[in-house]
């Protein structure tokens, strides 16, 4: 086993790219690196090579040919570029950067082109923001010398998501920094007081010293805390009272009492006022960076959209059909279009012309690829085989087969609740019960006969006492801890609420193609009638070198490397098989009608063997030399690695298990029995995938669903929680609660776990809080409690609810976790 | 009483420079990537 010199990807030394002429010595995984190793060299780069640290193994993001050698287009650019001065600038998130030295190559190579002013690559956000001179460059370019390099860029369009996120992440940092600094003041003038507290104080300083600390809380009650406020208004309005409702309340009413008594004369509680405030400020922004960096990284998995299709139009007066490149909004039905092999088909349409194959799974999660001619229907994000096809347009944008599945989802998702997370459906009935001790405080101290001012300060005691600081600061803390040990493990999580979800969850339905199996076949059997297995491959192996089809990669994956013999006449036809001649010897591979065809007999024992391989759930084809059959190979879907570990885990953790798939009966059954799995559905469509989820939940199961495909999509979000793979497709990972970014399934019952530990550490703070409040509320009730107690019960509240929250950080890398 | 104004004073106003500094950071995108200028200082040229 070498290493690729670019991408450092394992590759076998028979199948590896050889270097150009000046450095033989070099071996690649694909060509597609030694390019980009190449124009390193040329541009005097390669010290990038010398100087990458931490570069984990893997592949350029080539985007799958979505840029070509002419660069990208420069449309699909133009809405994230703006003037800046006489120059422009744009910014692009760019996928495929793995180390640092990834932003120096793409800062040096960018910023030596012509026309390009500046380069500036964020390494947090990998984002780009590019200034060049308009008159030298265009937004294609710049994104065609960007892939050049291995690494794919997207545009970012100005007021999306990620920028609403963003803004609100640092409005919250200038909130929570101002009422930091403040609170450092207020906490020194305090320290004064408390002084004066034990020791004595004198007048005229403890006025000015309470005077100085009322004047510094102002601003952190009334600027950084005025999303509580807002949200307080809010949330009186809907009589939906949360926990901004109490923080406002306690704070409010503490900071109220600070002013009468600075000018008074008592005690002031300024510095619990600040800390709350503050702490609770730090919470929300952990809260949102999290949130942004699940944002952030789950857009970048999200590729660039098919934007262009080839539509044909007649040549004036040759007669000919010519094509040009349109974007995809501009075809309406009754258009031609042409769909080149390997592409993915843009629009829906009858084919008119030509015979292809199409990898419908995505849609239908049927792995077998499905026969195209002429008269058959095509669907848009399909992917094409390796025919040509002239397609006419019967749907586009919204109308099409693959818009109305997104559609659906979007609708199930507006339709679905949102998850009540746990902290504010108990504070939502804390919160009036505190109001009404706060009253019944102040009215029994008057009843008592004690002077007003007194039963205010025991009600103000209960109302600050009552303010969680505790909750504000650890549900966040344990939410970002949780979904930082995630996203460390290869899982993003999108909200806490998931987390929580998680841990409720009791059977997780799998999809087959793509999630449990790879999605592609493999070959599994190569029986040869008078020949040896290495022969029947060779041949096989001849053949099938010069075809797209799945089936050829797989056969060219199990043969044995070395000399393949030349192929003469070379002929595929779609769906049945491909033809050639070798060394003058017509060769045959392909189904057995095909073969038939051609006048090859089958015999009835070799029909017998291929039966049989047939009834296991396995695509049989059939390998004739002359008129003579000389073997049969036979190819599955297999198991993804870690598939029956899966199984076999969440059924020792007591999860119901279930595998739906959109394929037939005979496959789902091998591949269910494979892994392990009891029970399964065959033959589901997308709307019986989110069916079978929907009937278990109403049978009072708590449904995960695994799936990568736009068919899960639907399912995923009827779910309690959705679980998208990385690799699937957009659709799929947008409707998706969490999404796994490593290839690893066994991700999936580590996310439930680290769920429950999240959850059991939010109780656990709830329980704290609660009975820290529980015995601190009588107290303050009774006029116990005075400013320094309370403020230093909060502090050590906070500080225990906080270290509890970090238990959720994870030590060894690797560990399953309780 | 004036000397511990004028202290207190100060203190306002070294905290209110921080403050400002701290602003000026935020403003400036400084937050933005805390992972990069770490490797950006190891550039030579």
């Amino acid at each position: 086993m070498a290493a690729c010199a670019h991408c450092l990807l394992p590759v076998r030394q028979e199948i590896a790219v050889r270097g150009s002429a000046d450095e033989p010595g070099l071996r690649f995984c694909c060509a597609g690196c030694r390019n980009v190793h190449a124009l390193l060299r040329r541009e005097g780069l390669d010290g990038f090579y010398v100087r990458r640290t931490g570069w984990t193994p893997g592949p350029p993001d080539f985007g799958a040919g979505a840029i070509g050698s002419n660069g990208a287009d420069p449309d699909a650019f133009a809405a994230c570029v703006r003037k800046s001065g006489d120059a422009v600038e744009a910014d692009m998130a760019i996928s495929g950067i793995r180390c640092a030295s990834c932003v120096w190559l793409i800062e040096r190579y960018l910023g030596k082109r012509a026309g390009v002013r500046s380069v500036r690559v964020n390494y947090a956000t990998h984002r780009a923001t590019v200034r060049w001179d308009p008159a030298a460059a265009d937004a294609g370019r710049i994104a065609g010398w960007i892939a050049e390099l291995g690494y794919t860029p997207r545009p970012v369009e100005p007021g999306g998501t990620d920028d609403a996120l963003r803004a609100e992440k640092r409005d919250l940092m200038v909130r929570f920094g101002t009422a930091a600094f403040l609170s450092s003041q207020v906490m020194m003038v305090t320290a004064g007081l408390y002084a004066g507290t034990f020791q004595g104080i004198e007048g005229p300083y403890r006025t000015f010293f309470n005077l100085l600390a009322v004047f510094l809380t102002t601003p952190i009650v009334f600027y950084s805390g005025f999303p509580f406020l807002k949200g307080a208004v809010a949330g009186i309005r809907n009589r939906t009272p949360g926990m901004d409702v109490l923080i406002a309340l306690g704070s409010l009413s503490a900071y109220l009492y600070s002013v009468a008594m600075a000018v008074a004369g008592g005690d002031v509680y300024c510095d619990t006022v600040a800390m709350i405030v503050t702490l609770i400020l730090l919470g929300r922004y952990l809260e949102a960076a999290a949130r942004g960096r699940a944002t952030a990284s789950i857009a970048k998995l999200i590729g660039l959209a098919p934007g262009r299709a080839r539509r044909l139009r007649e040549e004036s007066g040759a007669g000919g059909l010519a094509a040009d490149t349109v974007p995809v909004a501009a075809l309406r039905p009754g258009d031609a279009i042409e769909v080149v092999p390997g592409s993915r088909i843009p629009a829906d349409g009858r084919v008119t012309a030509g015979s292809s194959e199409a990898d419908q799974s995505m849609l239908t999660g049927e792995s077998r690829p499905i026969l195209k001619a002429p008269g058959s229907a095509v669907y848009a994000g399909t992917l094409n085989g390796s025919g040509r096809l002239v397609v006419a347009v019967t749907g586009t944008g919204r109308e099409t087969a693959l818009a109305r599945i997104v559609q659906a989802v979007e609708e199930a998702q507006s339709r679905k609740a949102p998850i009540e997370r746990v902290a504010d459906a108990v504070v939502r009935r804390f919160v009036p019960s505190v109001v009404a001790v706060a009253l019944l405080t102040f009215a029994a101290w008057i009843a008592l006969g004690h002077p007003a001012a007194t039963a205010l300060l025991a009600s103000v005691s209960v109302l600050v006492v009552a303010c969680p600081c505790a909750l504000g600061l650890a549900v966040p803390l344990a939410v970002h801890v949780g979904s930082a040990s995630a996203r460390s493990a290869g899982i993003l999580v999108k909200g806490g609420d998931v987390l929580e979800a998680g841990a409720t969850v009791t059977s997780v339905f799998l999809d087959k193609t793509g999630t449990l199996t790879e999605g592609r076949p493999r070959l599994t059997d190569a029986v040869g009638f008078g020949v040896t297995r290495t022969e029947l491959l060779r041949i096989a192996a001849s053949l099938e070198a010069s075809s797209e089809h799945a089936f050829a990669a797989a056969v060219l994956r199990e043969a044995p490397a070395g000399h393949r013999a030349e192929v003469a006449d070379f002929r595929a036809t779609p769906g049945m098989g491909v033809e050639g001649a070798i060394r003058g010897t017509r060769c045959l591979l392909g189904r057995e009608d095909f073969l038939a065809a051609r006048g090859v007999a089958i015999a009835p024992g070799q029909r017998a063997i291929g039966g049989a391989m047939s009834e296991a759930g396995k695509s049989v084809a059939w390998l004739a030399r002359g008129n003579e059959v000389v073997g049969i190979l036979a190819s599955v879907d297999t198991l993804r690695p870690g598939a029956v570990d899966l199984v076999a885990r969440l059924k020792e953790n007591g999860y119901g298990v279930m595998m739906v798939t959109g394929d037939g009966k005979g496959v789902a059954a091998r591949i269910a029995a494979d892994a392990g799995i009891g029970r399964y559905r065959a033959h589901a469509a997308p709307a019986d995938k989110a069916a079978a989820v929907r009937n278990a939940r109403k049978a009072g199961a708590r449904v995960l669903f695994v799936g990568d495909g736009v068919n899960d999509a639907p399912a995923m979000t009827e779910a309690d929680v959705g679980v998208a793979m990385g690799r699937g497709t957009d659709v799929a990972i947008g409707s998706a609660g969490a999404v796994l970014t490593a290839d690893d399934l066994l991700l999936v019952p580590r996310f439930l776990s680290l769920s429950r530990r999240t959850m059991r550490v939010i109780r656990q703070n709830l329980w704290w809080a609660f009975s820290y409040n529980a015995v601190a509320i009588p107290l303050a009730a009774a006029g116990r409690i005075t400013p320094v107690v309370s403020a230093a019960l909060m502090a050590a509240s906070s500080l225990i609810v906080a270290g509890n929250a970090l238990r959720l950080r994870e030590r060894t890398p690797g560990e399953p976790g309780a | 009483m004036w000397t511990i104004a004028l202290l207190v004073f100060i203190s306002i106003v070294l905290a209110a420079g921080a403050w400002l500094l701290f602003l000026w950071a935020v403003k400036s995108d400084q937050y933005d990537d805390v992972e990069g200028p770490k490797h950006r200082m190891m550039d030579d040229d």
